[in-house]
């Protein structure tokens, strides 16, 4: 037994000091962020700033590297996003759980590969069409192109919670005279609701990591966070402090949306391949 | 009613299947008809169509062939990486699990936080710590008596220090796999190895391997995909430098588009690209959901 407590504490211990590792960089970004220019500088390195200064996070709000515009367009393109791509992929999802289509699970592979096709060959074109119809620097550009690179994941997760609805429920409503849309709507939609949720949050939080397509297509007016932080590097000296001020601004939604879908990220990040 | 069905399954997947046709496979055939030509942006004169010449010269291209060379190299040493590190921690976190320990999940999810944030803000972190005369990096080399690294600055390096961040952040994806299918082991198969006497090694070879083995090859292949396109962690640590040290396919193919504005050029690189990345999706679509009943 006491054998059993030794094992135990080390497995303890070593798990604390792996998880810390892991996360090392994130913990010296954020006490980077909190450090005045001196400290960022100090050699050797100051581990915890003190006093620790807002500075770097007022720079960010209101100061010399504002980011707020940005910070606003990837909120407006992320919640856009969401909005519509859960609508259109529920929609699909439904259609392809609940009614025979012919071919129908070709045509879901085939959605679900251009879920896997690499960015780079889609932004080449796209920067092109959207030349010439005036999209490139616009929020509704990227919203209409992040809406098709969600769609794939958010109809092939959605379908897979339909399929595990009972069927006796709904039979039931259709034998009580209930119309496709109101079975969608007050009979599968709610039970469902959990595993929506768990679309949206994912469809956020792709679109609010996005870098390639925002890059490529946006320059000023439309500029997303991401692109902005992207843009601390440009500068021959960069400006650390407010970079990891922008930085832990940025993955603060982040953090909180990985505790709040632990259980469903193994999923998620396959596609439903991988179940837990 | 039939008819009314028939409608109205039409009028729920139309939208999804026309919008992906619009947004996905439209620009894969413009694109396909730009790479067969001399496009350059930057130039006022109307592109010449040339056939293949933009492929031919890629192969002979010799940054291409580099970014082709780093990318499969840097897969190949990444998910070798991932798969050994992930495999271990979660075989630790899986014993801790079953000695039924305080606060496990709470860790693993801290654990994995790294792969949650993007790469950009991961590999601006890093850029920070390889800095050659601020960062942490070389102070700690300084404190065990050893030369100053320079990281990201020399190309004999460079590459290797984008794999380690890249590992880094990405292990915690391949350990989530991993104890995803640990836990997924009937315990009595445990029990009955340990009364058999196994020891941990035969316990890893002949049961938890064996086992596991689909949850790891998806987890591989999804890996494998990543790292064909990977641009967000190259684009701010290197840039694909020094020299074209760590370019990538999707840098070389976006240098060439938005940098020196060579459209018909990118593009053609990124139709390679596309038809790896095909190849690569077909592959998993099979060997993930192909035999059995998905869902």
């Amino acid at each position: 037994m006491h054998k059993r407590e030794i094992k135990k504490t080390m497995i303890y211990v070593f798990l604390l000091l792996i998880t810390f590792i892991s996360i090392s960089p994130l913990v010296w970004m954020f006490m980077t962020a909190f450090k005045i220019r001196r400290e960022i500088f100090a050699m050797p390195p100051v581990w915890i700033p003190k006093p620790p200064t807002l500075n770097n996070f007022i720079s960010i709000f209101a100061g010399d590297s504002c980011r707020t515009p940005f910070i606003y367009n990837s909120l407006i393109i992320s919640l856009s996003t969401v909005l519509l791509a859960v609508l259109i992929a529920t929609m699909a999802a439904y259609g392809f759980a609940k009614y025979k289509i012919p071919r129908s699970k070709d045509i879901e592979f085939w959605i679900l590969s251009t879920r896997m096709m690499p960015p780079i060959a889609a932004v080449i074109p796209l920067f092109l069409l959207f030349r010439n119809v005036g999209l490139l620097d616009t929020r509704r550009g990227l919203i209409l192109i992040y809406i098709a690179f969600n769609l794939p994941f958010a109809i092939w997760m959605m379908s897979i919670f339909f399929r595990q609805l009972p069927r006796e429920i709904e039979e039931a409503a259709v034998i009580d005279g209930c119309s496709t849309f109101g079975l969608l709507r007050h009979i599968s939609l709610p039970l469902v609701a959990p595993g929506l949720a768990v679309v949206a949050i994912f469809t956020f939080y792709f679109t609010w990591n996005e870098l390639l397509f925002a890059l490529v297509l946006t320059s000023r007016a439309a500029k997303t966070f991401p692109v902005s932080i992207s843009e601390f590097r440009g500068v021959v000296n960069i400006r650390w402090g407010p970079m990891a001020a922008a930085s832990m601004v940025h993955i603060a939604p982040v953090i909180a949306i990985t505790f709040l879908i632990q259980k469903y990220i193994v999923a998620g990040l396959t596609l439903g391949a991988v179940k837990r | 009613m039939s008819k009314n069905r028939r409608v109205i399954k039409y009028v729920l997947i139309l939208p999804a299947i026309v919008y992906l046709i619009l947004l996905t496979v439209y620009p894969f055939i413009y694109s396909i008809k730009i790479s067969l030509t001399t496009l350059n942006i930057a130039r006022p004169y109307p592109p010449r169509y040339i056939g293949l010449g933009n492929y031919a010269k890629l192969l002979s291209d010799s940054i291409f062939l580099i970014a082709m060379r780093n990318t499969f190299f840097l897969t190949a040493i990444s998910i070798c990486a991932e798969f050994v590190l992930g495999f271990i921690i979660a075989r630790i976190f899986f014993i801790a699990a079953s000695f039924k320990l305080k606060g496990i999940g709470f860790l693993r999810t801290i654990y994995m936080l790294p792969m949650m944030i993007t790469p950009i803000i991961f590999g601006l972190i890093w850029l920070y710590i390889f800095n050659p005369t601020l960062g942490v990096a070389n102070y700690f080399l300084s404190l065990l008596g050893l030369p100053p690294v320079s990281w990201l600055g020399k190309s004999n390096i460079a590459l290797y220090s984008i794999i380690l961040v890249n590992v880094w952040e990405w292990a915690p994806f391949m350990m989530l796999l991993c104890l995803a299918g640990l836990s997924a082991i009937p315990p009595e198969l445990f029990e009955v190895a340990r009364i058999d006497g196994a020891s941990w090694h035969q316990s890893v070879a002949f049961i938890e391997l064996p086992l596991i083995k689909r949850v790891i090859v998806i987890g591989l292949l999804i890996r494998i995909m990543d790292n064909f396109r990977l641009f967000d962690l190259v684009y701010v640590t290197t840039g694909g430098g020094p020299g074209s040290s760590t370019e990538t396919l999707s840098m070389f193919a976006y240098r060439q588009s938005f940098m020196f504005f060579n459209v018909g050029y990118g593009a053609a690189a990124s139709i390679i690209i596309l038809i790896l990345g095909i190849i690569l999706a077909q592959v998993l679509i099979k060997y993930t959901w192909g035999k059995e009943e998905y869902a």
